[in-house]
């Protein structure tokens, strides 16, 4: 035997329980992470058993038990458990070294009993005392000295920020096999990995789904038998959106569309730009403070409330000043409801358009003696323009796309006729698939209407593609210039 | 020299009117403010006197009733209910692979062809309005699987806003991981974290005021939302509810408290806009609180981070 | 027993913080004419007595298709600093990351030739780059402390790498071996981001060695900092000489000079055949030599500032 490898042999690996595991970081945080994790799996398990109506026959549960039950063992043996490990915490005892392999049982048994065994066996099952256990538990976190759970008292133990593995000292001669990650690590590290492409697959599946399923749907209106381009535009004077009675006059929908949106940028556009420019230029920090929480509040205001605010304010209060004949639903009132909605979103946008324009820009101006008009709107302004574009750009293809102001406030649900003047009755495209969708039973009995709903989504799809394509490509050239 | 000393005087003198264009200039700009601040409090305003007859009547009664044909025993307390399920189950659904998504995109996807045109269907996706969605959640939810999830289903209407608030998710979290100086990154891979535990013990804690934030929004955004429930089915009218176990409940009829709004305003407004104001007012409630939770929660987690 | 298993013994005094016996090459390293300077005209092989650490032979490292250094053949000594000198762009710190494979985390980046460490083959492709980094640590150019607390950050390492020591003892004896044990001490659950920023690169240095590395490698550590806490860090260094093998880049001559034991000087060169700038290894030798009698002219030019 060579002398290296007698120092190979003494290398002594600690036993493992014998590990001391450090007093920090022993918070509230890792005994509410544990409950959060059982809650979530309990509530998966209680999902799947719903909806595939039942684990089917006793073995299969017997068959999962086992399978948990023999990971567990494994996990207990690093002082820890199969989900515990899996987000990096580990159990200690009371003297702060890691919890040996009968604590880990006792403590398992604690929990199971806790969270599983009282709520089934003694209450019957009953989801609210589920709901109970797991919220008593977690709120004994709280309180608890040290941040444990129950069946930490019962168990004397704490969890705690748990280690890959023990140290790996080495004092012979460095071997290729030190220089490997153990294989703990290395597995929590790819099954990271694994579960976040997971994520990132499902998140990459809903997006191409929206796609397909609006544009094949589309496509079935469009080769529908009953259809012909002729039906989306029927002269004389029944013209008019009436999808249940087969009259799809797409011109009625875009000038309703037109008015709102139009209507809309007419307020949005200056107040929501005048605001920026006020806020970015002129606005101490302290004003900024207040004013800048107002604003993100209004943009959080659901468009329900502001349909709400059109019908009962501004169309009795406001336009009937202006408008002698004009009743409670019209198009003007849903498009001054889609104008304050869109205000705060034109604002954001071009506030950060204003505040990217570099500092030194506006000193060099104020350094040739401007006043302070003439640098907000000679030189930052047009610095700006093309954030400020884009800022414009998203908030038409917002407006475009408000659905419940309109179908609040612009009345008519069910259909409506070519009009032109913006304070009789209208319909956006939105609006107009809201009445359709409202009723979905019916719509999918009668012909095509249920696909001109999609028609129409594929419309408004595109146009709000296109135009966010184009407000990105306008704020990338942007970037590049500062 | 005396003559130049006063001119030059004269020159520096601070001249308030000479600036009028400023001034005026200046004045608009407050304007524009105004209109903001006083579109928002006319609609608090509205909201509240339109509803003080419910409100000095009977507000717990209309908050814990049920939906009734009758106008002085009509509540929102289904709505609320459903409002809080919608939330609930697309939170769910939507922050895992949402912010799991996004650290996948961020950290592992690179910098390839296809994780751009990711990229940009996400970014637009954030962007296609929300009725959209629920044209989506009709085809696949209700009517592809609506064997499963019962069809116009609360499971159907929280899974639907879990794809709306999806794309929300996913950017907002991908800023906040951006932010993360890279500095930080190769400290961490510095002392021999795997990329695992440099995500979980380095970026996430650092990038966590930013997801958190967005979360909490998109959550606000979720309650508000009434377009894509309605498509998805909603329930505009009366109902009952019936005693069903939670799951049960899961696979039935729902309503939202945004929906409630809009079946309140297709009714008679005099019996009936009080209602609506009031299910206003509550939205009003729970959205601002969301949303300054949100403002706080970033304020001070900066804070922390920042000492 | 392969190859790449066999290989010189690591001192177990090279982890330890305080050796029971100084190291042999430490007690002549003060008096570098002692050692054996045959070889100095032979740049990468000086003085390869005592037993090595990196022995590097041939690397060129790679950035997709563009070579930022070619065939670099040196031998970094236990338990000395070795400093690296050179133009910028001249790839020290793209050699330097190649010696705890930083440059892994790099898309695109390769490299050929060997690099053997204690006599294993780093690049190997058995030989994981997450427990190479456990054991050779780097300081970076700019303080990069955790926005966690002081003691979060030193624990950080051990934490995550696993140890049989009590945590506090760990985070205690990091900080006084950095020298920021008494300035901080009362306030260990604070920021590490309200420490000034040399004290927070004393942090890194401390956050570096809490896993008891066997290397340290520094890339520009003293860059950002002031001359007193640039000179605290260099008075450091030659304390933890004993403990540690430091490589350390720097663009500060007067530096490598006072604390290094070894001098590599790199430059760059216009390669005629790619039409690239490409990083070299020109000269490898005692520091006194190099700054002294440089063998190469390039190095004398370098050096007394005639440099381009
Ligand atoms: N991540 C990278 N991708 C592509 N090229 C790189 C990368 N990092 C460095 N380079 C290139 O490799 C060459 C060497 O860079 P390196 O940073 O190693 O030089 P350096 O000697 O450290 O310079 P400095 O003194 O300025 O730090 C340079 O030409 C640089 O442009
Ligand atoms: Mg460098």
């Amino acid at each position: 035997m060579s002398p290296e490898l007698e120092v190979e042999l003494k290398r002594s690996a600690p036993a493992p329980g014998a590990m001391a595991i450090p007093s920090l970081s022993r918070r509230g945080w890792n005994a509410a992470l544990e409950i959060a994790l059982y809650c979530f799996i309990t509530m998966l398990v209680a999902i799947v058993e719903f909806y595939a109506g039942g684990f089917p026959g006793p073995s299969n549960w017997l068959i999962g038990l086992v399978i948990y039950a023999l990971w567990s063992l494994n996990a207990f043996r690093r002082s820890t458990t199969p989900s515990a490990a899996f987000v990096q915490l580990a159990v200690v005892d009371e003297s702060n070294v890691a919890a040996s392999f009968g604590r880990m049982v006792l403590r398992t048994v604690a929990r199971g009993t806790v969270l599983y065994a009282l709520p089934i066996l003694v209450f019957a099952n009953n989801q609210i005392v589920w709901i109970a256990m797991f919220a008593a538990a977690a709120a004994s976190v709280a309180f608890m000295e040290r941040g444990r759970a129950p069946w930490d008292l019962i168990a004397g133990t704490t969890m705690v920020e748990s280690y890959g593995s023990e140290a790996t000292e080495s004092t012979g001669p460095l071997r290729l096999s030190d220089l490997r990650v153990d294989g703990l690590r290395q597995r929590q590290n790819q099954r990271a990995a694994r579960m976040l492409q997971f994520a990132g697959w499902g998140a990459i599946i809903v997006s191409l789904l929206i796609v397909w399923v609006v544009a094949s749907e589309a496509f079935t209106f469009i080769t529908d038998d009953d259809f012909s381009w002729s039906l989306l535009n029927v002269e004389g004077d029944r013209r008019g959106w009436f999808p249940r009675r087969n009259f799809y006059d797409i011109p009625t929908l875009l000038v309703g569309t037109l008015w709102v949106t139009g209507i809309a940028m007419v307020i949005a556009g200056p107040v929501g730009l005048g605001a920026a420019i006020y806020l970015s230029e002129y606005a101490k920090p302290k004003v900024r403070r207040i004013v800048k929480p107002v604003i993100e509040t209004l943009a959080s205001v659901p468009s329900v409330v502001i349909g709400m605010f059109a019908i009962f304010f501004i169309s009795p209060s406001v336009l009937t000043l202006f408008f002698d004949d004009i009743g409670s639903f019209s198009v003007l009132a849903a498009g001054i409801g889609v104008g304050i909605l869109t205000i705060p979103l034109v604002a954001s946008i071009s506030e950060d358009a204003l505040r990217a324009v570099p500092m030194e820009l506006r000193q060099a101006a104020y350094g040739l003696g401007s006043r302070k008009i003439t640098v907000a709107l000679r030189v930052v302004f047009p610095a700006a323009l093309s954030g400020i574009s884009a800022a414009f750009i998203v908030g038409i293809s917002r407006a475009i796309g408000e659905t419940m102001v309109v179908a609040i406030a612009a009345g008519g649900s069910g259909g409506t006729l070519f009009e032109l003047n913006p304070t009789e009755d209208g319909q956006t495209i939105t609006a107009a698939m809201a009445s359709l969708g409202a009723g979905t039973d019916q719509v999918a009995g009668s012909g095509i209407a249920f696909q001109s709903l999609y028609f129409l989504g594929a419309m408004l799809f595109l146009i709000t593609l296109i135009l966010n394509v184009f407000s990105d490509a306008i704020v990338r050239r942007f970037r590049e210039a500062y | 020299m005396v003559a130049i000393t006063t001119e030059l005087r004269d020159q520096l003198r601070l001249r308030r009117s000479a600036d009028t264009s400023g001034q005026i200039f200046r004045g608009l700009l407050m304007l524009a403010l105004l209109v903001a601040f006083a579109s928002l409090l006319a609609m608090i305003l509205t909201a509240l006197t339109r509803s003080w007859p419910i409100l000095s009547d009977r507000p717990l009664d209309f908050l814990f009733s049920n939906t009734s044909q009758n106008p002085d025993e009509a509540g929102v307390f289904q709505g609320i209910k459903g409002s809080v399920m919608l939330a609930a189950i697309s939170s769910l659904v939507a922050f895992p692979v949402g912010i799991g998504g996004a650290i996948y995109l961020e950290e592992y996807a690179g910098d390839s062809r296809f994780s751009r045109l990711v990229q940009v269907l996400v970014r637009n996706l954030a962007g296609v309005p929300s009725i959209v969605y629920g044209l989506l959640g009709l085809a696949i939810f209700v009517q592809n699987l609506g064997g499963i999830t019962g069809g116009r289903s609360v499971i159907s209407g929280g899974l639907t806003l879990a794809c709306l608030v999806l794309p929300v998710v996913i950017i907002t979290t991908q800023e906040a991981i951006r932010a993360v100086p890279s500095e930080l990154r190769q400290a961490g891979y510095g002392i021999g974290a795997t990329q695992w535990e440099v995500i979980r013990s380095v970026v996430l804690p650092s990038a966590a005021p930013g997801i958190l934030t967005g979360t909490v929004l998109s959550v606000a955004r979720a309650v508000g939302e009434a377009a894509p429930i309605l498509v998805v089915g909603a329930v505009s009218g009366f109902f009952q509810t019936g005693t069903l176990s939670f799951l049960e409940q899961t696979q039935s009829f729902f309503t939202a408290l945004p929906m409630q709004i809009f079946a309140f305003t297709k009714q008679p407004a005099q019996t009936w806009g009080a209602h609506a104001a009031g299910a206003s007012v509550a939205i009003l409630l729970v959205v601002v609180a969301l949303n300054s939770v949100a403002i706080w929660m970033r304020a001070r987690l900066d804070q922390k981070l920042r000492k | 027993m392969s190859s790449i298993d066999a290989g010189a013994s690591v001192r177990p005094e090279a982890r330890n913080p305080v050796p029971d016996t100084p190291a042999v090459d430490n007690a002549s390293s003060d008096d570098p004419s002692s050692k054996d300077s045959a070889s100095a005209a032979n740049p990468g092989a000086a003085g390869a007595t005592g037993s090595s650490v990196f022995e590097v032979s041939d690397v060129s490292v790679y950035y997709s298709d563009f070579r930022a250094v070619t065939n670099v053949d040196l031998t970094i000594n236990d338990n000395e600093i070795t400093a690296f000198i050179g133009p910028s762009g001249c790839g020290k710190s793209t050699m330097l990351r190649t010696f705890n494979r930083m440059n892994d985390l790099i898309e695109g980046a390769r490299m050929t030739g060997t690099l053997e460490y204690h006599g294993v083959d780093l690049y190997h492709e058995d030989v994981d780059p997450v427990a190479v980094r456990r054991r050779i640590g780097m300081v970076f150019q700019k303080p990069n402390p955790f926005p966690k607390s002081i003691y979060d950050n030193i624990a950080f390492g051990p934490r995550i790498a696993g140890t049989n020591e009590n945590m506090d003892d760990i985070v205690e004896r990091s900080l006084r071996g950095a020298g920021l044990w008494e300035e901080v001490k009362d306030r260990l659950k604070t920021s590490a981001l309200g420490l000034s920023g040399g004290q927070q690169q004393r942090l890194c240095i401390a956050r570096a060695t809490a896993v008891n590395p066997d290397v340290l490698l520094m890339d520009e550590p003293c860059s950002a900092l002031d001359p007193i806490a640039t000179g605290r860090i260099e008075e450091l260094m030659l304390e933890m000489k004993q403990d540690y093998t430091i490589v350390i880049v720097t663009h500060n001559m007067q530096q490598a000079a006072r604390v290094s034991d070894r001098t590599a000087f790199f430059t760059a060169e216009l390669d005629p055949n790619t039409d690239q700038r490409t990083g070299l290894l020109v000269e490898y030798d005692q520091t006194t030599t190099i700054f002294s009698q440089p063998a190469d002219e390039r190095t004398e030019n370098y050096i007394t500032g005639r440099f381009g």
